[in-house]
Order: C-alpha cells, then sequence, then structure tokens
C-alpha cells in the first residue's frame, strides 16, 4: 500500500517536475516568474488531444507534435510580452505574464466554445505490470520514463552543449554574459522554448493519465509547479526535479490519508514550512546581492 | 483647477449613467405591468458544469409552455419563459433569482441542482414566488418555506428501493462507497444510502472521499484496491464518476459503480468510455421505448421530433412536468398571483405526470413512483429495471 501510494505520488511529481523546470529555469535566467507556463502546459495538451483525436496519430507523434506548436508559441510569448519589457522594473513583465496568462485561457475557451471539460482518447491500454507487491500502470511507466527522459536529455544540454554553457553564464550574470559575447536574445528564446517542451510533454502526459483536459488546467497545476519550482530553489534545475517530485508525494499521501479537501494546502503549506527553514529552497543557491 | 476639471467631470458622468438607468427603467415598467402573459422563470446553468441539466430543463419546460399556449394558455393568458443562466456558478444564482423576480415572474422552476436550489429558496420565500425546482433531490429544501417545491424523485425514496434491488437481485453484500465533499448533493446521497445499505446487509467495506473538479483519484482507488468489494456506490457528478472508474480500470479493479442522478448525463460514457459500461445510474425518468405509454409516450415523441431524434432525459421531463403542474396549480386556484395558487400546488394529488405519478405529501414532499434504474451500455443509457417505490 505504501509503496503503491509511492507510485502514484512519484508519477503525479514528475509531472509536476517536467513543468517546475520551465518555471526555474526562465527565473533563473531573466529572474522572470512566468505565469503564462501554465497556459503553454494547457496548451501542451489539446494540441496532443487534437492530434489523437482528430488525426489518430500515436502517442509520441502526438507528443512531438505538442512540443512543436508550444516551443514557438513559447518564444513568441517572451518576443511580444517579455521582451519589450526587460530593461523596465521587474514588476513589469510579471504583470504582462498574468496578462498572457488569462489571454490564452480565454482564447481556447473562445475556440473551444465552452470552459467544459474533454475527455482523452483511450490512447495507451489499461495494461497492469506487477513488481512483487506494487502495481504500475502502462500509463505510469510511460509518464515516468518520458519524463526521465527529458530530464536527462536537458540535463546533458544544460551541461555538455555550447548553448547550454552560454545559458549558465547568462545565468550567472547577464550583464557580463552579454559583454562576453553571448547573444543572450538567443539564450532566453532558447530557454523558453525548452520550457516549453517540457510542459507541452507534461501537458500531453497528465491528459492521459487523468483523461480530463480544461481550458484552465493550467491555473491550478502552474501554481503547484511555481511552488515545487521555489520549494526545490528557484533557478535550480535539479531542485524543481526534487520539489516536484516531493509535491506529488506529499500531495498523494494527504490524500491517501484521507485529506483530501486539504490537497491544496498540503502543498502549499509544505511550501511555508520549507521557506522558512531555507529561504531560497532545498537545493537554492545563497541569495547574492549584484551590485 | 486641474483637480476640479475631474471632479467635474465626474459629476457629469454620474448624471449620465443616472439618467440612462432611469430611461432603462421607463422602458421596461409597461411590459412587466401589461400583464398580457404569465411570466415562469427558469432557474439554471445554460453552460459551465451543469449545463446539461440546465439546457435540458429548459427545453422541456419549452416544450410544456408551447403545449399549453397552443391549448389556449391559463387563465386566458400566454405562458411566457424569462431565462435565468448562472453559468453553473453558485454565486451568481441568487443575483440571476432576484432579477427574475424583479421582473415579475410568478413562479421559478429550477435550479435542477440541491444547492443553488436552497440559495434560490432562501430569495424567492421572503418575496412570495413560488420555486418549483425540476432537479433538487438533497435534504433540506421544501423545508425552507411555503413556497418551495419540487417535482424530483426523492433519492430518499429511490435509494433504499434501488440498495435492495443490488443486494436482492445483484447479490451484492460489500461496496464500497465514495463522496464528493462539499458537495451537497452527495454528502446527502451518502447519509441517505448508508442506512439503506445496513438495512438490506450490504456492507461497506471502504469509504473514500473526492472534490469536485478533481481530476487525480490515483491515491484514493488504490487505497479501494486492498479491499474486495461488489460495487462501488458514487455519490457524487458525472464528470468525477467517470474519471474515477477510469482510474479503478487503470488499476485493474473491474468493479462497477452505481450512483444517483448526478451520474446521469452523456457526458458519463463520452468521458468514462469503456470504463463505465456496466455502471448503473437510477432516476425518475428515462426512456423506456418498449413500455412507454399516454402522456409519456407523446412526450418523448415530441421531444424526438423537435431533436433530431435524440431521446429526452430525466431532466427535461421534469422540467415539462413542473410547468404543467404549475399550469394545473393555476387552473385550480383560479389565480395566478403565487399567494393564491401556491396553496392548490400544495394539495396536488396523483397528478400524472410523464415521468410518473406524483403527489405532495403533508410536508410538501413529492412521493413519485416508479424509479428508472437505468446501465451504460454500448455507450449510452438503457432501462434495466423500473422499480415501483412503495
Amino acid at each position: 500500500m505504501f509503496f503503491q501510494q509511492l507510485v502514484n505520488g512519484v508519477t503525479l511529481g514528475a509531472t509536476y517536475a517536467l513543468i517546475a523546470l520551465g518555471y526555474t529555469m526562465v527565473y533563473g535566467i531573466i529572474q522572470l516568474i512566468n505565469f503564462a507556463h501554465g497556459e503553454v502546459y494547457m496548451i501542451g495538451a489539446f494540441v496532443g488531444l487534437i492530434m489523437v483525436a482528430v488525426y489518430k496519430v500515436n502517442f509520441f507523434i502526438a507528443l512531438l507534435a505538442a512540443m512543436a506548436v508550444c516551443i514557438p508559441l513559447a518564444v513568441l510569448i517572451e518576443r511580444v510580452a517579455y521582451r519589450p519589457l526587460r530593461n523596465s522594473t521587474r514588476l513589469a513583465p510579471l504583470i504582462s505574464a498574468l496578462g498572457v496568462s488569462i489571454f490564452l485561457q480565454t482564447l481556447v475557451t473562445l475556440i473551444k466554445g465552452d470552459p467544459n471539460p474533454l475527455g482523452f482518447p483511450h490512447v495507451i491500454q489499461d495494461t497492469v505490470y506487477a513488481l512483487g507487491p506494487v502495481k504500475f500502470s502502462l500509463i505510469q511507466v510511460v509518464i515516468l520514463i518520458v519524463a526521465s527522459l527529458l530530464m536527462v536529455f536537458l540535463e546533458i544540454t544544460v551541461k555538455y552543449t555550447k548553448i547550454g554553457k552560454a545559458m549558465r553564464a547568462t545565468s550567472e550574470d547577464y550583464e557580463t554574459a552579454n559583454l562576453m559575447g553571448i547573444n543572450v536574445n538567443h539564450v532566453v528564446s532558447f530557454t523558453f522554448a525548452a520550457g516549453a517542451a517540457l510542459a507541452a510533454a507534461g501537458g500531453v502526459l497528465v491528459g492521459m493519465y487523468f483523461n480530463s483536459i480544461n481550458p484552465f488546467m493550467g491555473v491550478t497545476v502552474g501554481l503547484k509547479s511555481f511552488c515545487a519550482a521555489v520549494v526545490g530553489g528557484i533557478g535550480s534545475i535539479p531542485g524543481a526535479m526534487l520539489g516536484g517530485l516531493l509535491l506529488g508525494i506529499a500531495e498523494v499521501f494527504g490524500v491517501a490519508a484521507g485529506f483530501d479537501t486539504y490537497k491544496e494546502a498540503i502543498s502549499f503549506g509544505l511550501l511555508i514550512i520549507i521557506l522558512l527553514f531555507r529561504p531560497t529552497g532545498l537545493l537554492g543557491h545563497p541569495i547574492q546581492r549584484k551590485v | 483647477m486641474r483637480k476640479r476639471i475631474y471632479l467635474f467631470a465626474l459629476v457629469a458622468l454620474l448624471a449620465v449613467a443616472l439618467l440612462a438607468a432611469g430611461c432603462g427603467g421607463s422602458k421596461d415598467a409597461p411590459k412587466a405591468a401589461g400583464g398580457d402573459t404569465i411570466k415562469i422563470g427558469f432557474l439554471g446553468g445554460k453552460t459551465g458544469a451543469h449545463a446539461h441539466y440546465g439546457i435540458e430543463t429548459l427545453k422541456g419546460m419549452q416544450m410544456a409552455v408551447d403545449d399549453i399556449n397552443k391549448a389556449g394558455g391559463v387563465l386566458g393568458k400566454k405562458l411566457e419563459i424569462v431565462e435565468g443562466d448562472h453559468g453553473s456558478n453558485s454565486s451568481e444564482a441568487a443575483n440571476v433569482t432576484q432579477k427574475m423576480i424583479t421582473q415579475k415572474v410568478v413562479a421559478i422552476v429550477g435550479d435542477p441542482t440541491t444547492g443553488i436550489t436552497k440559495t434560490a429558496a432562501q430569495i424567492c420565500q421572503p418575496a412570495k414566488v413560488v420555486l418549483l425546482s425540476a432537479g433538487a433531490v438533497g435534504t433540506g429544501v421544501v423545508e425552507i418555506g411555503d413556497y418551495i417545491y419540487r417535482d424530483t424523485l426523492l433519492d430518499a425514496v429511490a435509494a433504499p428501493a434501488v440498495t435492495k434491488y443490488l443486494s436482492e437481485e445483484l447479490k451484492w453484500k460489500k461496496v464500497a462507497l465514495v463522496t464528493t465533499t462539499g458537495l451537497s448533493y452527495s454528502e446527502s446521497l451518502t447519509a441517505i444510502f448508508k442506512p439503506a445499505l445496513a438495512k438490506y446487509g450490504v456492507e461497506i467495506v471502504a469509504e473514500q472521499s473526492i472534490m469536485e473538479k478533481d481530476t487525480n483519484f490515483s491515491a484514493q482507488v488504490t487505497s479501494l484496491s486492498q479491499k474486495s468489494f461488489d460495487g462501488v456506490i458514487f455519490t457524487g457528478y458525472y464528470t468525477e464518476g467517470a474519471l474515477f472508474m477510469k482510474e479503478m480500470r487503470k488499476q485493474g479493479l473491474n468493479q462497477v459503480m452505481a450512483g444517483g442522478d448526478g451520474l446521469l448525463g452523456q457526458e458519463l460514457y463520452q468521458l468514462g468510455e469503456k470504463a463505465v459500461e456496466g455502471s448503473m445510474v437510477y432516476a425518475g425518468f428515462a426512456v423506456d421505448s418498449k413500455n412507454a405509454v399516454g402522456i409519456t409516450k407523446e412526450f418523448i415523441d415530441k421531444y424526438q421530433a423537435k431533436n433530431n431524434n435524440s431521446k429526452p432525459d430525466m431532466f427535461a421531463a421534469q422540467g415539462y412536468d413542473a410547468v404543467m403542474m404549475l399550469a394545473e396549480a393555476m387552473k385550480k386556484a383560479n389565480s395566478a398571483d403565487p399567494t393564491v395558487f401556491k396553496e392548490a400546488l400544495a394539495k396536488t394529488k396523483d397528478f400524472k405526470g410523464v415521468t410518473g405519478t406524483i403527489t405532495f405529501d403533508a410536508n410538501r414532499e413529492p412521493i413519485k413512483s416508479p424509479v428508472y434504474l437505468q446501465e451504460v451500455k454500448n455507450s449510452e443509457f438503457v432501462v434495466k429495471t423500473v422499480i415501483p417505490t412503495a
């Protein structure tokens, strides 16, 4: 029972982690909390649904299609809503982000015609694998594998590629990186693109896992993933993964213990407690004041 | 100087606004006082989570109004529906109700849900407007006052009859009970099922709670998977019901669920697909094409002719009956004044509606017969059995 719930928690946590990575990377580079990120995830889920339901493609093509739509979308959002405000007060892009978020929710509701949830077609069979007393459903296995692969891929990109190096440099010191000849605009665009790809994947996976998507699904999940990013230490990539997993596990165990009504309180309570003891999050760097 | 200009502009704006409001009022006034029609309000959501209930209720009401008007109306006047759409938003419901009352409706049919009916009842009772809900099945509705009625099959009547069937015919001995906490309908239905299950010797081996709008039920289902049981009693709405069953299939559990009319709606099998096959839903009305006779058959035929051959559900039928009962009470009382015809309404006895017979008891609660127990079969609700209530 304990391990079974752990599997549920880790699966949920993996989806939070995928989305949390987008928050944390963007914050790491331009210190912006990208509140429209949850909507990118929502749109990813809708693109996945359209691909599966209308074009009858298989799951992996749907996943790639969702990424292919969400990457330019996120780059466009950054170009239109954040870049013109890069040198203004820090509050301006934050408000702009909230605006984009509401705009996208309403746009999808308008296109869809109503805000009611849509079911996801049955693309993955309900096969159950048993590992001793613990059962994994096929969809859980798929989520865990896809999420792990994407995170490993991200880690390699950031650590061992040229653009990854540029990302790390920009994150460390935006101005100096710029002076050293790094095209920071490219780096920022790439960061948004990478975050969007992960969120789109998260959207399709969650859509399939919970069989239900709606235009407002990005709001709570976005907040929780942001919370996961902060718990892990905002700006830290392994932190976002850890934060996501912790949050997913805490939520599932809370529900399993019968506190379904307090599910959200558990997530956000965890955030408060961790921040009280570690203001920079579990794996966050100590705050450095930039001069 | 500058400040003064702003102040002036503000005053001017306010004056214009007041003037505009005034004009609007005087335009509306003759319409309301004219009284060449009898206005009946519709309270429900045409959009949002419970849109299905609202839209169907309104369709049924419209059919009843058309039938009555074709036959000459009530007391020489035609009936007219005033629509109050709250978008499935309980915080909007009070505003919408208030607005219909200012539009001089004599009665309101709605809301399809228990929670919003109670909210609206608190407004209708002091305003002396009859509220006849064509969907509220929970407890504590008509107790609000003598202007509040409903024409639904009460869970208190239906759930024990269904439990008896599950226990005696389907041999369910152990069940898991799933409640949507914070949802008034679900909590009261659970409270009705518990003693009924005990009475017919069915043991509740596990209880789980979920919340409305939840999509992740993995933790609850994992907890259930530790127990063995014959079926699930699910007291919530169709969206969560469908997703809950999908999660059960995902975790390899194959039991079916049974629940009240909160599960009734094509969304159940549209969302739930194969996972809800065999699930049972009881309701106060269903299309039983083979056995339908009389006005029930007429109603079904008329509805199908108007709606591309799709079948009417309980909400449409109860919406129809609600308007018919109001019209009959007005005719009996020879008055369209709610303070007068509410007395005749309270005395309704053996009213033959399209949903069955309806009698209001001493507490103004409807006693209806029969219960239609339906089953999802090939993504359709099919009548499994018709259980007469005692």
